[in-house]
Formats: C-alpha cells, sequence, structure tokens
C-alpha cells in the first residue's frame, strides 16, 4: 500500500486539528475529481512500517492534535492494510479519534458485515461518505467536497441501526 | 551649535547631505524611506511632509545631540534606535490611558472642554476623541488596558435612562425610591418587566452602534502626523456586569460585521484578556465572549489574546482591581511592573527602546564566516556586554532629555493626568521625576540567526542550541534587572516589534559578510527569539519552544502561528490552539491566517489568482491581502510593506495544511 500525502497538522480535513493520511489507489473514478493522480494505487511513498511508526510517533507527541483524518485516493480499496495501520496505531498511541473519507456510502459499507469494508469503518470514529458528484460541488462546504456527502457519527449510526450525523464540538454563531 | 558627531571636509559635503534627504523625499526615490512604517502612506503629500521632518531630525539628532559611542554603534550596524526622529525634542513612547478618569471628571482638549458622558453613546465617542487628543502628546501607540470596566458606568447611564423613558411609556409607575437603577437589577425585572425589557432592548441597540461609531471613528481620523490613524488599542474581557458583557460583546459584534463594505478593520487592535475563572471555561461568566472572541478572530485576525495567568503577569494581579490586569500595546509592549509602586497599567508606559543586533555579533564570533572551528562564546558575551552598555547609554541619555521637557510640551498628556500625575504640574513645570514610572527597554532581533552563525543549527533545529539561545536572553533579561536595581530605574527586556528594522540590518549585515546561508540569505532577520518563519515546525512544537521566552521579555513579547485554510469554519482547532498556547504561558498570542478580499465582488476569505466568488483575476482586479505586521496589521501588505517584511510575508510556513 502506497501514500501519497501526509499533513502532519491540518484543519481542513475535520474536527480540531488533525493528522491527514492520504492512502493511494481509488476505482471510483468521480467525475471533476480534484486529484485523479491518486487513483493509480502505484502513487506516492510505500507505506512502510517505518514511515507508519514515524507518524505514529507524530501523532502521539503532539497534544494539539484532535485526531487522525484518512482520505485517499480512497482508503477502503485498501482496507485490510489500513485496518491493520489504524490497529497499529491504536495499539502504540492510546485512543485516536480517527475521520474517514470514502466514495463508498455508509449503506454499501454496512451490507457485509464479515467484510473487511465494514472492519475498516468499525475502527473508526467519523465517516465522511458519497462519491463526489460534480454538480453538487460546494466550495463553502464544511470538510466535504459535494452536497450529498455526509459527516457520519460510526458509533452512533451502529447503535441506531440507521445513519446518524455527526454533530460538531464547538460552534461559531455565524 | 557645533558638530558632536561627524567630521566633514567641508560645509558643502554636509549641505550636500542634507540636501538629498529632501530630494530622495520629494522624487520617492527611496520606497523602502517610505514604507518603513506599514501605517504611513510615505508617497502621499502629508507622508511626504512628515518624511521631511522625520529625516531631518533623525540626522540632527545623529550629528549634534547623541553621545558617540552610540552613533557608533549605529553606523556600525550593532545597535538600532527606535523613532529617532524623536530623540532630540524628548518625546515618549507610548502609553496606557486612564478612560475611567478621563471620562469620570471631563476633560479639556486644549481647546475646549468637555463633559462627562451621560450615555454609552456619546462615551464611546469621546473613547475616539481622547485616543485623538492623547496620540500626538507620543510617538508610538495609545491604548486602553480595560475598555469594558471604563465603560461599563455609561451603559448603565443609559439603561437608566431609557428605564425612565419606559415607566413613563408603560405607565408602570414606581410607587417607591427605585436606588440606583442598572442592568443586574433582577427585581426591577420582576416589578416593571415591560420597561425593563425595553430599557435593555434600547441600551443594547445603542451600545452596539456606539461600538460601530468607535470602530469606524478609529479607522477614519487620519489625525497622527503624516495622514496617519492613531496606533490604537483596545483591551478587555474579564469585566462580569452585565453592563461591562455588552460592551464587550457590542465591539466583537461591530468588528465581525466590518466597515462599510463589510471589510475587516484596522484599527483598533483588539487584545481579549483571558482570565481562568473568568473566561476560559463552560460556567464561568465570560467563557460565552471568549468564544466569540475567538470567532472574532477567526474572521479577522483579532482579538489578540493576552494571558492574565501566565506567572509573569499573575504576580501583579489584584482580582479587585482590573487596572492590575495584564494588557498590551498591540505591538507587544509591557508595562505592568513598576519598581516605584506603580503595579498597574494605566497612567504611564514606555519610553524608549533600543534594539541590539544579535546577528552581528554572532557572525563575528561564530563558525559562519569560517574563521573558526567552534564559537567564541566567551567573546560573543564581551561583545554583548559591550552594546548593552551602549544601548542602554542611549536610553538614559534620551532619558534625560525627556525628562527635562515641559509639561506643555506633552500638553493634553500632562496636563489632563493622562500621564499619571501630569494633572498636577504647571505648563512650564518638567515632567522629570514622573517618567521614572514608564520603562526603558533593551531589545534584541534575530536571535536564531544569531544560532545559526554562532553554531550552524538555530534553537527550533536543536535543543542543545535551545539551550544556549535561552541563555542568552536569560542574559540579557539579568543585565537588565541588575542596571534597574543599580539605576534605579524600569529597565526591561524586549523582544522588538522589528518592522521597519527587519531588513534594515540585513542589508548591511550582508554588504560587509556576502549571503551567508540560513543568516543573511533572506531579506530578513528573524523577529526576537521566534522561530524562523520559513522553518517547517508544528504548532504545538513552536508554542513550547517559544513559551519560554515570554516569561524573560518582561518589556513584551508575541507568539504566533500561521494557519492555511479557512479558520472560520474549525473552531475547534482555533479554540484548542489558543488555549493550548495560553496552559504553556504564552503571555500574548495570536493566529495568523490569510484574509484576502477581492475589490469586484467584496467576497472575503482565502483567494488565489482568480477569485472563487466572481471568478475576478488578480490581474484584472485588486485582491487586497491583509496580513499582521508587528502586532498591528496594515492594509494590503502588497502595497503596505517594505520589502523585508513582504519577504518575510512571502516565507511564513504555514504551521498546518
Amino acid at each position: 500500500m502506497n501514500i501519497c500525502g501526509y499533513y502532519p497538522e491540518s484543519i481542513n480535513e475535520g474536527e480540531g486539528l488533525r493528522a491527514a493520511i492520504f492512502i493511494s489507489g481509488c476505482r471510483h473514478r468521480c467525475k471533476g475529481c480534484f486529484s485523479p493522480a491518486t487513483w493509480n494505487f502505484n502513487y506516492g511513498e510505500p507505506f512502510t512500517l517505518q514511515r507508519q511508526d514515524e507518524i505514529i510517533a507524530d501523532i502521539a507527541a503532539n497534544p494539539l492534535l484532535s485526531g487522525l483524518s484518512i482520505l485517499g485516493g480512497d482508503p477502503f480499496f485498501s482496507a485490510p492494510e489500513v485496518s491493520a495501520f489504524v490497529d497499529r496505531l491504536l495499539d502504540k498511541a492510546g485512543p485516536v479519534s480517527i475521520w474517514i473519507y470514502t466514495g463508498y456510502t455508509y449503506e454499501e459499507l454496512i451490507r457485509d458485515t464479515a467484510s473487511p469494508e465494514f472492519e475498516l469503518m468499525r475502527r473508526c470514529n467519523v465517516l465522511v461518505d458519497g462519491r463526489f458528484e460534480e454538480a453538487l460541488r460546494d466550495p463553502s462546504l464544511r470538510y466535504c467536497g459535494s452536497s450529498n456527502q455526509r459527516i457520519i457519527d460510526i458509533d452512533t449510526s451502529l447503535a441506531a441501526g440507521k445513519p446518524v450525523l455527526w454533530t460538531e464540538k464547538y460552534s461559531f454563531h455565524s | 551649535m557645533a558638530l558632536k558627531n561627524y567630521a566633514y571636509n567641508n560645509e558643502e559635503q554636509m549641505l550636500g547631505e542634507i540636501m538629498k534627504l529632501g530630494e530622495d523625499i520629494i522624487d520617492s526615490r527611496d520606497l523602502e524611506l517610505l514604507r518603513e512604517n506599514a501605517n504611513l502612506n510615505g508617497e502621499s503629500f502629508s507622508g511626504k511632509m512628515s518624511k521631511f521632518g522625520s529625516e531631518y531630525a533623525k540626522w540632527y539628532a545623529k550629528h549634534f545631540i547623541m553621545p558617540q559611542p552610540v552613533v557608533s554603534a549605529i553606523d556600525d550596524n550593532y545597535v538600532y534606535v527606535h523613532d529617532l526622529d524623536q530623540y532630540a525634542i524628548g518625546t515618549t513612547n507610548c502609553i496606557f490611558i486612564p478612560f475611567d478618569k478621563l471620562l469620570r471628571e471631563g476633560f479639556n482638549t486644549g481647546n475646549g472642554s468637555v463633559r462627562p458622558p451621560n450615555s454609552i453613546m456619546t462615551a464611546m465617542a469621546l473613547v475616539a476623541i481622547i485616543f485623538q487628543s492623547q496620540q500626538n502628546s507620543q510617538y508610538g501607540g495609545v491604548s486602553s488596558n480595560k475598555l469594558d470596566h471604563d465603560l461599563a458606568p455609561y451603559v448603565a447611564k443609559s439603561f437608566a435612562k431609557y428605564f425612565r423613558k419606559g415607566l413613563d411609556y408603560f405607565e408602570e409607575h414606581p410607587q417607591t425610591d427605585l436606588g440606583d437603577i442598572s442592568m443586574s437589577r433582577t427585581d426591577l425585572k420582576e416589578r416593571y418587566p415591560k420597561t425593563f425589557r425595553y430599557a435593555l432592548k434600547e441600551t443594547e441597540i445603542e451600545t452596539l452602534q456606539g461600538a460601530e461609531s468607535l470602530i469606524h471613528n478609529l479607522n477614519t481620523m487620519s489625525s497622527r502626523a503624516g495622514g496617519q490613524i492613531p496606533f490604537t488599542s483596545i483591551n478587555y474581557g474579564t469585566c462580569t456586569s452585565p453592563e461591562g458583557q455588552l460592551v464587550i460583546d457590542s465591539l466583537l459584534t461591530a468588528t465581525m460585521r466590518g466597515l462599510g463594505s463589510g471589510e475587516t478593520p484596522i484599527f483598533p487592535i483588539q487584545i481579549f484578556k483571558c482570565k481562568q475563572g473568568i473566561n476560559q471555561a463552560p460556567g464561568e461568566p465570560n467563557y460565552h465572549l471568549f468564544l466569540k472572541a475567538a470567532e472574532c478572530s477567526a474572521r479577522r485576525l483579532y482579538p489578540n489574546f493576552a494571558n492574565l495567568d501566565a506567572p509573569l503577569n499573575l504576580q501583579y494581579y489584584n482580582p479587585a482591581d482590573p487596572d492590575t490586569e495584564f494588557a498590551t500595546m498591540g505591538c507587544r509592549t509591557r508595562v505592568l511592573s513598576d519598581r516605584f509602586g506603580r503595579n498597574h497599567l494605566s497612567g504611564k508606559g514606555n519610553l524608549s527602546f533600543n534594539t541590539l543586533n544579535l546577528v552581528k555579533l554572532g557572525l563575528e564570533h561564530g563558525i559562519a564566516l569560517g574563521r573558526r572551528k567552534t564559537a567564541d562564546e566567551k567573546g560573543f558575551y564581551r561583545a554583548l556586554s559591550h552594546y548593552l552598555e551602549i544601548a542602554l547609554e542611549g536610553l538614559l541619555h534620551r532619558f534625560r532629555i525627556q525628562a527635562a521637557q515641559k509639561a506643555k510640551a506633552s500638553d493634553f498628556m500632562m496636563r489632563e493626568g493622562v500621564w499619571e500625575g501630569g494633572e498636577q504640574l504647571g505648563p512650564e513645570d518638567k515632567v522629570g521625576d514622573l517618567l521614572k514610572h514608564g520603562s526603558l527597554s533593551i531589545g534584541f532581533i534575530g536571535l536564531a540567526e544569531c544560532m545559526k552563525a554562532m553554531y550552524g543549527k538555530h534553537h527550533g533545529e536543536d535543543s542543545a542550541i535551545y539551550d544556549k539561545a535561552f541563555a542568552v536572553i536569560a542574559h540579557l533579561r539579568e543585565y537588565c534587572d541588575r542596571k534597574s536595581e543599580e539605576l534605579n530605574l524600569n529597565i526591561t527586556l524586549f523582544a522588538t516589534p522589528a518592522e521597519g528594522l527587519s531588513g534594515k540590518f540585513t542589508k548591511r549585515d550582508r554588504v560587509t559578510y556576502g549571503s551567508i546561508e540560513g543568516v543573511t540569505d533572506r531579506e530578513y532577520y528573524t523577529n526576537s527569539f521566534h522561530i524562523p518563519v520559513y522553518y517547517p515546525i508544528t504548532a504545538a512544537r513552536k508554542i513550547q519552544l517559544e513559551a519560554r521566552f515570554h516569561d524573560l521579555c518582561n518589556a513584551g513579547a508575541i507568539s504566533y502561528i500561521e494557519l492555511n485554510g479557512n479558520a472560520r469554519s474549525n473552531p475547534a482547532a482555533f479554540l484548542n490552539i489558543v488555549q493550548y498556547a495560553l496552559s504553556q504561558q504564552v503571555s500574548y498570542f495570536s493566529i495568523n491566517h490569510p484574509i484576502d478580499r477581492c475589490s469586484a465582488c467584496g467576497h472575503e476569505g482565502i483567494i488565489g489568482a482568480t477569485c472563487p466568488s466572481c471568478g475576478a483575476h488578480e490581474k484584472d482586479v485588486h485582491i487586497r491581502r491583509l496580513r499582521r505586521v508587528t502586532g498591528y496589521l496594515t492594509g494590503d501588505f502588497q502595497t503596505r510593506f517594505n520589502s523585508a517584511k513582504q519577504a518575510e510575508v512571502r516565507d511564513r510556513v504555514k504551521h498546518t495544511q
């Protein structure tokens, strides 16, 4: 598995200051995708154990982070490998809030609870779901690109048996 | 008068130099000279008129007034004397204005007297007038250290006025004497609900209008020499009465709304005073105002945040006296402590400051020039002591000139007691002894480049170098403390807000030593003790590394984080960063993020080459790009900043993506 980007701190991919990792490879091929280069599974650098450890150490050492965001590509095309990384992270750094971005919908991911895709989602806290729809593109949206995409609270949704939207912790009035 | 410091070969040569001063200004030949100060349009008539006076005054001070060692240290690029144009005439730097006293007693501007205001609207208007009256008594900033506390009584006056009106309108006639009517009188709310609601609503409207007019006034009065706007700062955040809270809330609302077409106001720089127990956690009385301040800061670049809980500031804090709460000039100047007992803010200020070029000392004693394998630390400290003495000599010499001035020279400031005790002086009396409550500060620039020149790495790169860097600044502070004792004066250490200076030392050092990587190869030196703006480092790490220096710089310091991205849409990140900085004992903090404004459609946010809203291209339409320099904002950095500061802005690494 390759990664095609890593920001130690970002304010653009989820609530709070978050580390962001971009996993190479995507087969959704959404029209108007802002980075089609990342569709290629061989794009970027190999996500070696050493690189994983560096990033885990960064995350563990940064008191300002609210968590990690995993983006792509689409991490769900590499679900088993990403799950292994998440386990490694949680094992070494303790509880970390994880946001994960995908072109799949929540409903698609829960269809088979024995699938590696479900297993990956289950490990994360917030799911930003849905393919990018060029016609629904809205640059004013927070943390996503088109208005069909949802920000879903995973634990609450699984408990409720239906998708429940995430609600922000802080908000400004306007 | 005889020339003191310069041997001209003949009168013609001297005359030639004076004439060149004027010609450069008239023909706008030297843009750097005209852009020393981003707040002054040096290409305008009034800007040029001001420059004429200023440049000649500098020339005169250097050749006829100043001690020779100080002039040599300037000429040799070791020391910089700020606001040299004011040296010979003895002007002082900045002040915190006792607005409470001036509003309570009324004042005289020199051309007419003003009665105490009876409403918040009038009080807000008078705040602008007081700022304006005071500014030309000094050359630096004018600040309010507790505007919420100072204005709360006038909100109460407005409320009482509307309440009496309401009683009449709604025929809720009281049977007994009501006593002092104020917004916290819940008994009145129960007994006269309609009247109370009406009075509250009217007072809220009036306070907001007052706040809007104050902010507009402070952005439009070009009353400072050279057509500048006064450098105004207002501090607030801790007043917990409903009246004080309304003042804070209204100022924030008015700031978020912006000026006439919604643009970000440049002045006053606003500082929100953070105090645990008052506004830092849910349940505390002003926490909602802290959240609103963060929102405003995410939209408008300020308020900045002052840390009343940092040990440096907390030691003077008396909960019963808001005048002991740490506040700051927008630029970062701090004047809280006074060895003569005035450990409060209003009624005094900084007198002047001189800045040391740490980089040059580093170059001469370090490894960067290839003259030696290891740094000559002994030599460095010897030279440092030498130039500290000279910088101090300049401050003391200037102090004597300042102290010899008559009260009438800073008429409003002294006559009205803006400077505490000044009201007791006659116009011909010397200000002498009163000025001792002010601070004389030694500043420094380029700690990062100094370390690089000494050891090959700066203090963000290596923890051993960090210790050495810290030791240098601790040494400076010890010197200031020791001299304070010896001379019985307030001598303090300053993390200099280098604006004009940021490129001046560098330019000349590059001529002397050539372009040296990481030292003189950029157009500017790194501000004070900051980690270089171009060095990639996480926000938390930058805060951790810089925090410890705040405690040393008792004349003031500021730390920044650069955010890339729309700060407005991620309140959690914004709040976390601010509160983390406070928890690390940073004394004064702010978050920089880009605010661009399309002049075609008014869209504000991050704008690349084309406006995301209307599609206009920057080649065709002016995109105003607002940035912060020295703690203040300026208009468009591309037209108002000098080249060194423009380069610094370009190099600023975002600590977040």
